[in-house]
């Protein structure tokens, strides 16, 4: 059953929460258009380019986090579960990875 | 392009002279069709279905292949397949057994059951379910399209970068590969996500996770699986295909790029996706033995916290299958001390499962019988396992036909073993008849026989040297025998293939109607007709143990303790945007292939309108009123 099993939601509640996505959304566009920019126009200098594209991917990650995968809800104890054996996964692959080459 | 739209144009004249012209009555007959209701159907029970068949029909494809590339190693220098036919059939093979055949059927069995194990009437987003399943079918098109435009992927089912690169793999097919296994992929990770919050929220009233049956559980772990290692799959690929495509350098050496990256990206997905396999199929086991031991599964707490480590330490092994890359001792011996640690998990399940059988009352039916071959040639399997993960011994069995008598010992005694069993046991509840057990005995002695005289010479030909994916073997290395009795194995397993395919068109013929509750089973789906109605449960069930309906009837008691008054059922409704974006994106891979990148657009276009029609649809779904319940003959 999908979300919409209650017949009648607080209609500007749930418009609010739309404008959410719409408007994070746009922020994760701009954000993909920042990185691009930052590559092909040089706006930053040479050595700064791979940490200024660090930076703009943690904020997507944030952004995806806390809007479209609902760790600001604070309902869901698995939600937390997940996110975080994701990122300890991601978090030894990428050590691991970093120690062998 | 041109070539499509004539194409096009052609399908729709055909189709008009066919059904009778685009009249307004058009719209309408089709709705009717039954086609069109399959099309639509967002029912997890028919998506079920449609799984069984795609995977069903791939299983074919994927087995002739292998018979094929038999017949080519039966005899020293053969000519029936030489050089690059051997490697399309050889990477087709792998793919195509792996993400076509393995995991449909395994989300076949997931759809059919998992609901009605936790006592829901649907997943949790039936739209995404059936989504899921049309990409995946989209993506299985497309791979095997190439067949007849271009020329299959001829880079085997690891695509190792350099050998896939345009450079070695100058044609499209490496292209197929790359966009099809990402289309299915992404189809397959949505199926994994639905199955994750269905378990979490969609559990019946007194269902707590330690109450969960053990396919339910293997199926939530195995979702997991799917969420943390597909991302990476869809990130490599999409490296692959930036460096095919588009000119970029992630992989090409001449270009800055590194190759080991690839088999890195591949082996974090790569080593978790066996895990995905076999897991479901360690669930299938878990309920199969326990219903026809007529016992509880022995250590239940210990079952489900296996699952779960056997699913955390499935992500720290990857390196395992990079042992001769050369990355040091120090990295082999810790991925080597990891791979061994899985072995205590999985040898709880086994002694877990063997002392569920000890003391039951046993029934050997197929199902039964494919569990406990199962055990003896999973553990075979997995001696060589270890066997490969001490590296100094890996050195001698890397790339060596003792890999290949490892793997399918585990994946066909594993996985395809389970699928089997969880064919005939859950048959009854998909379809509403019985599979013969004469013809599933003969099925199960000739496939398990046959399994064994395939890949059982072949450890012995990869210690006399005989290499993997080479497509021809010289006399006087004594090879001769062992390549003889493993092409007649593979014919006796499609003896096996052709029992099975006999037994289930006579079951669809003639099978007698199945009773709800034909093996006197311990979970909620026996509670409910077979097959079960559109709503699956009337009124949601009130689960008091694990093994609900067996604690019932150990009580009396004749039907679930009902948990809710008889109200009306909210249904989602049908809906054709999932296959529209499937085609949609298949088109768009299609054209992405041969780089024609206005073919490209023109799917994605599709896709990006179905996703804004479907983002801004008030869909609410209908609800089935109790009057229209009783009608249908239910007896709550």
């Amino acid at each position: 059953m999908e979300t919409n099993v209650q017949h009648q939601p607080n209609q500007s509640v749930s418009e609010d929460r739309s404008m959410k996505y719409v408007l994070s959304f746009v922020w994760m566009l701009l954000l993909t258009g920042a990185s691009f920019a930052i590559v092909t126009m040089h706006l930053v200098p040479e050595n700064m380019v791979i940490p200024a594209l660090l930076i703009l991917a943690m904020l997507q990650v944030l952004l995806q986090f806390f809007t479209f995968m609902h760790l600001d809800f604070k309902k869901s104890r698995l939600t937390a579960v997940f996110t975080f054996s994701g990122i300890a996964i991601g978090f030894i692959c990428a050590i691991a990875l970093w120690l062998i080459s | 392009m041109t070539t499509i739209i004539v194409l096009l144009v052609f399908a729709m004249f055909l189709g008009g002279i066919f059904t009778g012209g685009y009249t307004s009555r058009y719209v309408k007959r089709m709705e009717e069709s039954s086609i069109w209701g399959w099309i639509t159907t967002v029912d997890h029970k028919r998506i079920g279905i449609l799984y069984l068949i795609s995977g069903g029909f791939f299983f074919a494809v994927g087995g002739l292949e292998a018979l094929l590339i038999r017949i080519q190693l039966m005899f020293p220098n053969a000519k029936f397949l030489v050089g690059d036919e051997y490697n399309q059939i050889l990477s087709m093979h792998g793919t195509t057994m792996i993400f076509l055949v393995a995991m449909p059927l395994l989300f076949a069995l997931m759809n059919a059951v998992v609901p009605l194990q936790i006592g829901a009437r649907d997943v949790a987003f039936p739209f995404l379910n059936a989504l899921g399943f049309w990409m995946y079918f989209a993506g299985a098109l497309l791979l095997n399209i190439s067949w007849l435009f271009g020329g299959a992927p001829d880079a085997g089912w690891t695509s190792y970068a350099s050998l896939a690169l345009p450079d070695y793999s100058p044609g499209p097919g490496v292209n197929y590969y790359v966009l099809g296994l990402q289309i299915s992929g992404i189809g397959t990770l949505m199926s994994g996500i639905n199955f994750l919050v269905t378990i979490i929220n969609m559990r019946a009233p007194g269902m707590s996770y330690l109450r969960l049956p053990m396919f339910t559980w293997a199926t939530f772990v195995t979702s997991a699986l799917i969420l943390f290692a597909f991302p990476p799959l869809t990130a490599g690929l999409f490296m692959m295909m930036f460096d095919r495509l588009f000119g970029s350098n992630f992989f090409s050496v001449t270009g800055g790029g590194n190759v080991i990256i690839w088999e890195h990206i591949f082996w974090i997905f790569g080593h978790p996706e066996v895990y995905i396999l076999v897991l479901p199929a360690f669930g299938v086991f878990s309920d199969v033995l326990s219903n026809f031991s007529k016992k509880r599964i022995f250590g239940y707490h210990s079952m489900v916290f296996a699952l779960v480590l056997i699913g955390f330490l499935g992500f720290m092994v990857w390196l395992h299958h990079m042992f001769t890359v050369g990355l040091g001792d120090v990295a082999n011996s810790v991925f080597a001390i990891a791979t061994m640690a899985i072995s205590v998990p999985t040898g709880i399940k086994v002694f877990n499962w063997l002392f569920t059988m000890w003391g039951g009352r046993l029934r050997f039916t197929t199902a039964m019988l494919y569990a406990s071959g199962f055990i003896v040639t999973f553990v075979m399997g997995g001696v060589t396992g270890i066997m490969l993960a001490v590296p100094p011994a890996d050195f001698q069995f890397h790339d060596s036909y003792f890999v290949v008598a490892h793997f399918h010992y585990v994946i066909l005694g594993g996985t395809v073993f389970g699928i089997l069993a969880g064919v005939y046991y859950w048959w009854p509840k998909m379809f509403g008849s019985l599979l013969n057990e004469k013809l599933g005995k003969w099925n199960f002695w000739t496939f398990f026989l046959g399994m064994h005289l395939t890949f059982f010479p072949q450890h012995f030909l990869g210690l006399f040297g005989m290499p993997r994916r080479v497509f021809t073997w010289s006399p006087g290395y004594r090879l001769e025998l062992g390549n003889y009795l493993s092409t007649i194995g593979a014919f006796l397993m499609l003896i096996g293939v052709i029992f099975m395919v006999i037994n289930v068109l006579l079951t669809l013929t003639k099978g007698a109607p199945a009773e709800s509750d034909p093996w006197d089973g311990r979970t909620l789906e026996w509670t409910i007709s077979s097959p079960p109605p559109e709503y699956n449960f009337a009124q949601l069930p009130l689960v008091r143990g694990v093994d609900a309906w067996w604690l019932e009837k150990m009580e009396g008691n004749e039907k679930m303790t009902p948990s809710e008054p008889l109200g009306a059922i909210h249904m989602p409704n049908a809906s054709h945007l999932p296959f529209v974006m499937a085609v949609g994106l298949f088109i768009s891979g299609f054209g992405f292939v041969f780089q024609t990148s206005e073919v490209g657009a023109i799917g994605l276009i599709v896709v990006i309108a179905t996703l804004f029609i479907r983002s801004f649809q008030e869909d609410h779904g209908h609800h089935i009123e109790p009057l229209e319940l009783s009608e249908k003959g239910v007896n709550h």
